[in-house]
């Protein structure tokens, strides 16, 4: 009879702990890696404390998402986190959350507009940064290079874009001969690469703005034959880690999604319980991965 | 009478691509013009094309196909992942290509017997597919393949690209069915005049059902090529590449209204798009600037066939 | 020897009674007429023949052995061919290739078919040269032949096949007088041949040409069968329309039409297919424009109605007319009704009310919005004064009859009060009776001032309808004639002048 009551009571406990809190989670997309990364740490970390993470995939549209928060706020739920697909468009959404009494954490990108509870991304202008200061000092100051950028008007286009121009202004010697985007596709940046390397018998090291472009360009190089190109990434995705560890590429500016998803839900969790967080913003910190590192990288698991 | 409405439109793009070509030439002699860079856009317009030939065949029965680019991600995805899981390349190829081919039939005979227009289908059909492939994918994209598949992208034979050579044998296909053939007469005619074709007694939705398993078959052919160039089967892999292959097929001067195109047209209408794309490269022309450029490009080519058409018929 | 004997076939659509039992003998090597106003069931009796619809009740049997047909292929395999009103070829493709469609010349090479391009080229110029057509190349494309050598070529099709029986609905309906000659010459080598053939036609004139037989059919029944020579136009019509009519016209109003009444005025106008115009019409006047296909009338007429360009000058009123398109025109009360509706007057997918509208909204809308009450009084005033047979003011337009699609096309002007219409082949295609009635009304129109502009290649319609009759030749007028003594003849000989030199 004791026994009963006690399982039941644990029962209870658990319900009660689960039911404590639900929390929407709204992602911009679930076709890379880097946000599947991002999506099972936030998961992870709500299990661990017991919370009751609504996913919500957005596809990159922002109707998409401007609904499925509204349907949150509908639900009642206990905080919302965002990934904005937009960091103008999604305002309102903020905005209403606010109304409506709901914290709002934002993840990865910025909204421009409401109150945010807590925001946490990486600093693409860092990131753009560290990508030239590598590529500077592999270069040892001089040498030709070309940049390969992401989706025309993305903010993380344009963080990392100033971030790299940046650095690379402070090199006299260091010409940037080609300057095409590649939209963040492998594919894309393959075909692009191609036709640059046509162009330019004499390359020293290729900046891509993100891991997938880095890998098509690599493909690129391997294609038309030619070698001792240096090639910079980030985003720390699993194929570019491993083209770290072949050597293909020098070096890749990982960002840690898992974690920052991870730490996004446990801020949630202190603000709904009523905890106020200080400071209000969080810069997740990258870890430029090269070959010396890149071992202890993948044993740290991310 | 020579200069007839047909020879606008069949010999302009030629004169349409020479252009292009002189232009780049011109701009940038030492690097644009040379035979290594006509082979490099040979192989990138490559998978374009087999997509392109492939749409052709629907297009031709005043279909369309929404769906080349979704097949083709699925199909990479899918022969990928089996490779990987199996270890055997010939059975990671036969279930894409059977993917595609399947895929084909199923968008057939909802456009032969479900009389839904193409375009809706085509268009939900997409999107499934799409989904279909994240799902599959799981959003992780599939590397790590074995050197025997990365050779359909990115291999030779004699000296000469494999995916040139596929594209060649599909085009050369590709034409003898369709100028040479029965079959390839059929589709012209249904897309004709549909209710004349069947009077006639050819078999309608025969002629439709196929045509779309072709698309499908194609795609799959695409899809692999891509995902072997890449040495990697992305789960986003082909999503707009429908539009590619459709202006491939109008600008080769084949009619969205169907009954009339030329084979060689299509190859000639994927050209211009890779060498539009690899010559404003080549010259670090930006970005921005390279859009409009294509899309200026397409709606001069419309324009140029179908004024032709109204100035021939005066 | 009776090759074809139809026997009480019964057809009904949608609880209609289409064809009441009909029963009809076919002579092997005649060529038999079939007349009846429209709905009396000639296109729907012809389907049956050819496979393309399955009777009811009945049996068809040919060369006295009883056949069914479940589909076109069925018919054609057995010799009996259909050539449409609205041809059955893909335009886009060439003349041998359409002759050969579906059963093309083929060698099988590892089991798939590949055509034989020079020897289906040398067979389809053979089928032109045995029955007389000539001229036309067998690799043109369709959509680049005249209409005349669209329907030449499709009955070269036919009887590439071997078709002993051929059935024709209205094949004159879209040809010149010209080309009607030819084709007849045609047919009758054809006949000689031992070809059948059966044909639907309208114009009454032309079956007493040919024909050696005629069939009359009203409202699903057949009246009568009789020889030609043993038959008069007269007593075709009454079979027809079940009532005596003495006249295919109506009585012609008396109008005093002067000089002085003159007050629309051509002054050398010129484009691409004319040169040279000059004519003036006056209020209330019908003026007849003869001539053979190619004259020129129809794209003068386009001209004054701002669809083509011209030089020249047009003077309404005593001012002069700046038309460059047809706003201008119709801002003046000059309307076109044209020789194409389906291409050009009518919308086909749209409903009766929506066609009736589409050059009025602006008369029916206030602040953009279209008035409906408005809108539906004008459709319903002008379908009752014209005698138009419709079931509801939404059904579309393509479910009518030729006739009554004309009088959407005439009745959508009225509303705007016309000065001016100008009616290009009016009549063609559609039954007595309908015709009938745009007779009539363009007599009432002419009683009350709305001059009348009249293209048309029937010349009984245009000698009995006008006022004064002027006639083109290669883009120039040839002359003029009065009606009250003029005769066919005087017509052609003035639309044929100019060929000679």
């Amino acid at each position: 009879m004791k026994s009963i009551i006690l399982v039941a009571v644990m029962l209870i406990g658990i319900a009660a702990l689960s039911m404590a809190m639900t929390i929407g989670f709204c992602v911009s997309t679930l076709n890379n890696p880097y946000f599947v990364s991002f999506t099972n740490g936030a998961k992870a970390e709500a299990q661990l404390l017991g919370i009751n993470l609504i996913v919500m995939n957005a596809n990159n549209s922002n109707s998409t998402q401007l609904n499925q928060v509204e349907d949150l706020i509908q639900r009642k739920v206990d905080a919302i986190i965002l990934n904005p697909t937009d960091s103008d468009a999604l305002v309102p959404a903020v905005i209403a959350a606010n109304k409506a009494g709901i914290p709002v954490i934002t993840l990865d990108r910025s909204v421009n507009g409401g109150t945010v509870a807590m925001y946490i991304a990486s600093d693409n202008v860092e990131y753009g940064k560290l990508e030239a200061q590598y590529a500077a000092k592999l270069l040892n100051g001089s040498g030709n290079v070309v940049l390969l950028t992401g989706i025309p008007g993305a903010s993380a286009t344009r963080d990392r874009t100033k971030g790299i121009m940046e650095v690379l202004s402070q090199y006299p010697n260091i010409k940037v001969v080609a300057n095409q985007t590649a939209k963040f596709d492998m594919a894309t940046a393959m075909s692009v690469m191609e036709s640059i390397l046509v162009a330019h018998p004499d390359i020293n090291a290729v900046i891509a703005e993100n891991d997938e472009m880095a890998l098509g360009a690599i493909q690129a190089i391997k294609a038309a034959g030619r070698s001792g190109i240096i090639v910079i990434g980030g985003d720390g995705i699993p194929q570019g880690i491993q083209a770290v560890k072949n050597g293909t590429e020098a070096v890749d500016i990982a960002q840690q999604p898992y974690k920052m998803a991870a730490l996004g839900v446990s801020a949630a969790f202190f603000v709904v319980n009523g905890i106020n967080l200080s400071p209000t913003s969080l810069s997740m910190p990258l870890f430029p991965v090269t070959k010396d590192n890149v071992d202890q990288w993948i044993a740290s698991g991310d | 009478m020579t200069l007839s409405n047909g020879f606008v439109r069949k010999y302009g793009v030629i004169f349409g691509l020479a252009g292009i070509i002189t232009f780049f030439a011109i701009e940038s002699p030492n690097y644009f013009f040379t035979a290594s860079n006509f082979i490099l856009i040979s192989k990138q317009s490559s998978i374009n094309i087999l997509l392109a030939l492939g749409e052709m065949f629907v297009i031709l029965t005043a279909g369309i196909d929404l769906s080349v680019g979704a097949i083709a991600g699925l199909v990479g995805a899918v022969a990928a992942g089996t490779i990987v899981a199996t270890g055997n390349l010939f059975l990671g190829l036969a279930a894409g290509i059977g993917i595609g081919i399947a895929f084909g039939l199923i968008n057939g005979v909802i456009v032969a017997f479900a009389k839904v227009p193409a375009f809706i289908a085509t268009l939900a059909t997409m999107s499934a597919i799409t989904g279909i492939t994240l799902i599959y994918t799981q959003g992780e994209p599939i590397w790590n393949l074995p050197s025997s598949f990365d050779f359909i992208g990115q291999g030779n034979l004699a000296d000469i690209p494999f995916s040139i050579i596929l594209m060649a044998l599909a085009f050369v296909c590709a034409w003898i069915i369709l100028d040479r053939t029965k079959y390839g007469r059929h589709v012209y005619a249904v897309g004709g005049n549909i209710k004349a074709s069947r009077a006639a007694g050819i078999k309608i939705s025969g002629v439709l059902v196929s045509v779309y398993a072709i698309s499908g078959l194609l795609s799959a052919i695409g899809g692999i090529v891509l995902a072997s160039r890449l040495g990697t089967a992305e789960p986003t892999a082909g999503s707009g590449y429908e539009l590619d292959a459709i202006a491939a097929v109008v600008l080769g001067g084949t009619s969205l209204f169907g009954g009339e195109g030329w084979v060689v047209g299509t190859i000639i209408g994927g050209y211009i798009i890779a060498v539009l794309n690899n010559g404003m490269t080549i010259m670090n022309i930006s970005s921005y600037y390279q859009e409009v450029v294509k899309g200026l490009v397409i709606l001069l080519a419309v324009m140029l066939t179908s004024f032709g058409k109204k100035y021939w018929n005066e | 020897m009776d090759i074809l004997k139809i026997d009480n076939i019964k057809k009904s659509f949608s609880g209609v009674n289409v064809l009441k039992g009909i029963n009809l003998s076919i002579k092997s090597g005649e060529l038999h007429a079939i007349v009846g106003e429209n709905g009396a069931g000639k296109s729907t009796l012809m389907k049956i023949i050819a496979g393309e619809l399955e009777p009811d009740a009945g049996k068809i049997y040919l060369n006295g052995k009883e056949v069914q047909f479940h589909s076109p292929l069925d018919a054609i395999n057995s010799g009996i061919a259909l050539i449409h009103q609205e041809f059955s070829l893909i335009p886009q493709l060439t003349v041998y290739e359409n002759i050969f469609l579906g059963r093309e010349i083929s060698k099988k090479f590892l089991g798939i078919n590949f055509v034989d391009k020079k020897k289906m080229k040398r067979e389809a110029e053979d089928v032109l040269k045995t029955f007389g057509i000539e001229n036309i190349p067998v690799d043109s494309k369709i959509r680049d032949l005249s209409v005349a050598n669209k329907q030449l070529t499709e009955i070269a099709k036919a009887l590439s096949i071997n078709s002993k029986i051929l059935i024709m609905d209205e094949p004159t309906a879209a040809l010149t007088l010209r080309e009607t000659e030819k084709l007849f010459s045609i047919l009758a080598n054809l006949k000689s041949n031992g070809v059948t053939i059966i044909f639907i036609s309208h114009r009454l004139e032309e079956i007493f040409q040919i024909a050696d037989s005629v069939t009359i059919l009203r409202n699903g029944e057949l009246i009568d069968t009789k020889k030609i020579n043993e038959v008069s136009i007269e007593e075709i019509v009454s079979m027809m329309i079940g009532k005596s009519m003495n006249n295919r016209f109506p009585p012609k109003p008396v109008k005093k039409i002067e000089d002085k009444d003159e007050f629309f005025e051509i002054k050398n106008l010129s484009s691409d297919a004319f040169k040279g115009i000059n004519f003036s019409l006056r209020k209330g006047e019908i003026l007849g424009i003869a001539g053979l296909v190619g004259c020129g009338n129809t794209q003068l007429a386009e001209s004054i109605y701002g669809l083509r360009k011209f030089t020249g000058e047009i003077y309404l009123e005593g001012k002069k007319m700046n038309i460059s398109k047809p706003t201008d025109a119709i801002e003046h009360g000059i309307f076109l009704v044209p020789e194409d509706r389906h291409d050009l007057g009518l919308v086909l997918q749209l409903s009766v009310k929506e066609n009736h509208s589409l050059p009025n909204l602006d008369l029916f809308s206030k602040v953009g919005f279209v008035a409906s009450t408005i809108e539906k009084k004008s459709v319903r005033d002008t379908i009752a004064y014209l005698n138009t047979k419709i079931s509801s003011i939404n059904q579309r337009v393509d479910n009518l009859s030729g006739g009554n699609q004309q009088k959407i096309v005439l009745g959508k002007w009225l509303v705007r009060s016309p000065k001016i219409l100008i009616l290009d082949e009016p009549t063609r295609g559609i039954d007595v009776g309908a015709k009938f009635e745009i007779y009539r009304f363009m007599y009432e129109q002419s009683s009350k001032g709305v001059s009348i502009i009249l293209i048309s290649s029937e010349l009984t319609e245009v000698l009995n309808l006008s006022d004064r009759i002027l006639v083109m030749s290669e883009g120039r007028i040839t002359g003029e004639l009065n009606p009250r003594n003029a005769t066919q003849e005087d017509i052609l000989k003035l639309a044929v002048k100019g060929k000679e030199s």
